[in-house]
Protein backbone atom coordinates (compact mmCIF):
# COMPACT_ATOMS: atom_id res chain seq x y z
CA UNK A 1 0.00 0.00 0.00
CA UNK A 2 2.91 2.51 0.83
CA UNK A 3 4.46 2.27 -2.87
CA UNK A 4 1.49 3.71 -4.36
CA UNK A 5 1.10 6.55 -1.33
CA UNK A 6 4.64 6.97 -1.82
CA UNK A 7 4.00 7.47 -6.16
CA UNK A 8 0.91 10.00 -5.57
CA UNK A 9 2.95 12.05 -2.69
CA UNK A 10 5.55 11.98 -5.54
CA UNK A 11 3.54 12.87 -8.41
CA UNK A 12 0.49 14.99 -9.04
CA UNK A 13 -0.32 12.68 -12.02
CA UNK A 14 -1.14 9.69 -9.59
CA UNK A 15 -3.64 9.22 -7.13
CA UNK A 16 -4.16 6.36 -4.84
CA UNK A 17 -6.98 5.13 -2.21
CA UNK A 18 -6.39 2.35 0.01
CA UNK A 19 -10.41 0.33 0.26
CA UNK A 20 -11.12 -1.43 3.14
CA UNK A 21 -12.82 -4.91 1.29
CA UNK A 22 -15.09 -6.18 3.91
CA UNK A 23 -16.04 -2.83 4.09
CA UNK A 24 -16.74 -2.22 0.30
CA UNK A 25 -18.18 -6.21 -0.19
CA UNK A 26 -20.05 -5.16 -3.52
CA UNK A 27 -17.12 -3.27 -5.28
CA UNK A 28 -14.74 -6.22 -4.22
CA UNK A 29 -17.27 -8.53 -5.71
CA UNK A 30 -17.23 -6.78 -9.06
CA UNK A 31 -13.32 -6.30 -8.63
CA UNK A 32 -13.15 -9.84 -8.21
CA UNK A 33 -11.34 -9.36 -4.95
CA UNK A 34 -9.95 -13.27 -3.30
CA UNK A 35 -6.45 -11.90 -2.13
CA UNK A 36 -5.00 -8.89 -1.16
CA UNK A 37 -3.48 -6.50 -1.88
CA UNK A 38 -5.05 -6.35 -5.19
CA UNK A 39 -3.82 -3.63 -7.09
CA UNK A 40 -6.85 -1.75 -9.63
CA UNK A 41 -5.60 0.82 -11.60
CA UNK A 42 -7.99 3.23 -13.52
CA UNK A 43 -10.64 1.01 -12.48
CA UNK A 44 -8.86 -2.39 -13.60
CA UNK A 45 -8.23 -5.03 -11.83
CA UNK A 46 -4.45 -5.52 -12.21
CA UNK A 47 -2.55 -7.62 -10.18
CA UNK A 48 -2.45 -9.48 -6.48
CA UNK A 49 0.30 -9.07 -3.98
CA UNK A 50 3.35 -7.07 -3.21
CA UNK A 51 6.10 -6.77 -5.69
CA UNK A 52 9.11 -4.50 -5.07
CA UNK A 53 9.65 -0.39 -5.95
CA UNK A 54 11.08 -1.18 -9.70
CA UNK A 55 8.78 -3.59 -10.42
CA UNK A 56 5.45 -1.81 -9.00
CA UNK A 57 6.68 1.72 -11.17
CA UNK A 58 7.17 -0.64 -14.09
CA UNK A 59 3.55 -2.39 -14.00
CA UNK A 60 2.15 1.13 -12.99
CA UNK A 61 3.75 2.44 -16.11
CA UNK A 62 3.07 -0.21 -18.38
CA UNK A 63 -0.71 0.38 -17.49
CA UNK A 64 -0.86 4.17 -18.49
CA UNK B 1 4.58 6.94 17.37
CA UNK B 2 5.08 10.19 18.89
CA UNK B 3 8.41 9.84 18.01
CA UNK B 4 7.67 9.34 14.66
CA UNK B 5 5.01 12.48 14.40
CA UNK B 6 7.34 14.40 16.30
CA UNK B 7 9.76 14.04 13.22
CA UNK B 8 7.35 15.21 10.27
CA UNK B 9 8.62 17.97 8.35
CA UNK B 10 5.56 19.31 7.71
CA UNK B 11 1.89 19.65 9.24
CA UNK B 12 -0.24 16.92 7.88
CA UNK B 13 -3.87 17.04 7.62
CA UNK B 14 -6.56 14.29 8.03
CA UNK B 15 -10.03 15.11 6.65
CA UNK B 16 -12.44 12.70 7.48
CA UNK B 17 -15.55 11.97 5.36
CA UNK B 18 -18.39 10.29 7.70
CA UNK B 19 -20.66 10.59 4.67
CA UNK B 20 -24.59 10.33 5.45
CA UNK B 21 -25.97 8.50 7.82
CA UNK B 22 -26.74 5.29 7.14
CA UNK B 23 -28.11 1.68 8.75
CA UNK B 24 -24.70 -0.21 9.54
CA UNK B 25 -23.73 -2.80 6.81
CA UNK B 26 -24.58 -6.37 7.85
CA UNK B 27 -22.74 -8.03 10.69
CA UNK B 28 -21.46 -4.47 11.54
CA UNK B 29 -23.60 -4.43 14.85
CA UNK B 30 -24.24 -0.99 16.35
CA UNK B 31 -20.41 -0.31 15.25
CA UNK B 32 -21.01 3.49 13.92
CA UNK B 33 -18.20 3.09 11.29
CA UNK B 34 -18.08 7.00 11.07
CA UNK B 35 -17.82 7.86 14.69
CA UNK B 36 -14.85 4.86 14.61
CA UNK B 37 -12.91 6.93 12.02
CA UNK B 38 -13.47 9.87 13.67
CA UNK B 39 -11.87 8.53 17.34
CA UNK B 40 -9.09 6.47 14.93
CA UNK B 41 -8.08 10.32 13.50
CA UNK B 42 -8.29 12.00 16.81
CA UNK B 43 -6.40 9.60 18.27
CA UNK B 44 -3.44 9.90 16.10
CA UNK B 45 -3.95 13.56 16.16
CA UNK B 46 -2.89 13.44 19.87
CA UNK B 47 -0.19 11.94 19.29
CA UNK B 48 1.93 14.75 17.42
CA UNK B 49 1.38 18.53 16.60
CA UNK B 50 2.34 18.47 13.54
CA UNK B 51 -0.96 15.99 12.66
CA UNK B 52 -4.62 17.56 12.83
CA UNK B 53 -7.71 16.43 11.79
CA UNK B 54 -11.39 18.04 11.01
CA UNK B 55 -14.67 16.26 9.82
CA UNK B 56 -17.03 16.81 6.98
CA UNK B 57 -20.42 14.93 5.81
CA UNK B 58 -19.96 14.19 2.49
CA UNK B 59 -17.01 16.55 0.94
CA UNK B 60 -16.30 16.50 -3.23
CA UNK B 61 -14.60 13.66 -4.48
CA UNK B 62 -15.21 10.75 -1.71
CA UNK B 63 -16.99 8.29 -3.27
CA UNK B 64 -17.14 5.71 -0.50
CA UNK B 65 -17.50 6.32 3.17
CA UNK B 66 -16.16 6.36 6.05
CA UNK B 67 -13.25 7.63 4.70
CA UNK B 68 -10.13 9.85 5.34
CA UNK B 69 -7.69 11.95 2.53
CA UNK B 70 -4.42 12.55 4.33
CA UNK B 71 -3.44 15.98 3.55
CA UNK B 72 0.15 17.26 3.60
CA UNK B 73 0.06 21.09 4.40
CA UNK B 74 -3.60 20.82 4.19
CA UNK B 75 -3.17 19.84 0.41
CA UNK B 76 -5.29 17.11 -1.54
CA UNK B 77 -2.45 14.98 -3.08
CA UNK B 78 -5.33 12.21 -3.91
CA UNK B 79 -4.17 10.22 -1.28
CA UNK B 80 -7.26 8.44 0.63
CA UNK B 81 -7.80 5.12 2.81
CA UNK B 82 -11.42 4.28 1.99
CA UNK B 83 -13.14 2.23 5.33
CA UNK B 84 -11.92 1.52 8.79
CA UNK B 85 -8.22 1.04 9.35
CA UNK B 86 -9.11 -2.02 11.47
CA UNK B 87 -5.73 -3.90 13.04
CA UNK B 88 -3.18 -4.07 10.85
CA UNK B 89 -4.43 -1.83 8.80
CA UNK B 90 -4.00 1.01 10.98
CA UNK B 91 -0.35 0.57 9.87
CA UNK B 92 -1.43 1.93 6.51
CA UNK B 93 -2.80 5.40 7.46
CA UNK B 94 0.25 6.06 9.53
CA UNK B 95 2.71 5.56 6.91
CA UNK B 96 0.89 7.48 5.21
CA UNK B 97 0.92 10.39 7.54
CA UNK B 98 5.09 9.88 8.06
CA UNK B 99 5.16 9.73 4.08
CA UNK B 100 2.86 13.36 3.88
CA UNK B 101 5.19 14.09 6.21
CA UNK B 102 8.06 14.27 4.39
CA UNK B 103 9.51 17.69 2.53
CA UNK B 104 10.86 14.92 0.15
CA UNK B 105 9.64 12.06 -1.67
CA UNK B 106 10.67 9.04 0.01
CA UNK B 107 10.79 6.79 -3.77
CA UNK B 108 14.16 6.11 -5.35
CA UNK B 109 16.02 8.69 -7.83
CA UNK B 110 14.77 6.15 -10.49
CA UNK B 111 11.60 6.10 -9.93
CA UNK B 112 10.85 9.49 -9.55
CA UNK B 113 12.37 9.75 -13.06
CA UNK B 114 9.97 7.33 -14.22
CA UNK B 115 7.11 8.94 -12.30
CA UNK B 116 7.84 12.30 -14.49
CA UNK B 117 7.66 10.51 -17.64
CA UNK B 118 3.33 10.16 -17.05
CA UNK B 119 1.99 11.88 -19.23
CA UNK B 120 -1.37 11.17 -18.19
CA UNK B 121 -3.53 10.76 -14.75
CA UNK B 122 -3.67 7.12 -13.07
CA UNK B 123 -5.88 6.32 -10.53
CA UNK B 124 -4.82 3.79 -8.11
CA UNK B 125 -6.72 1.23 -6.04
CA UNK B 126 -5.41 -0.71 -3.49
CA UNK B 127 -7.73 -3.67 -1.96
CA UNK B 128 -6.64 -4.51 1.52
CA UNK B 129 -8.73 -6.44 4.71
CA UNK B 130 -7.57 -5.92 8.35
CA UNK B 131 -6.21 -9.32 8.76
Amino acid sequence: MLLAYRCAFASERVAATAIEANEFPQLAQELGVWAVPRIVIDGEPRWDGAVPEPEFLRRILAAA
Amino acid sequence: MREWFAALERPVELLVAVGPEQTPPAGARDVDFGAEMVKVCEGLAELGDGVTWRVEDEPDGFPRFPAVSIRPDGRDAGVRYDGLPWGYELGSLVGAILEAGRAEPSLRSESLAELEMLDRDLVLDVFVTPT
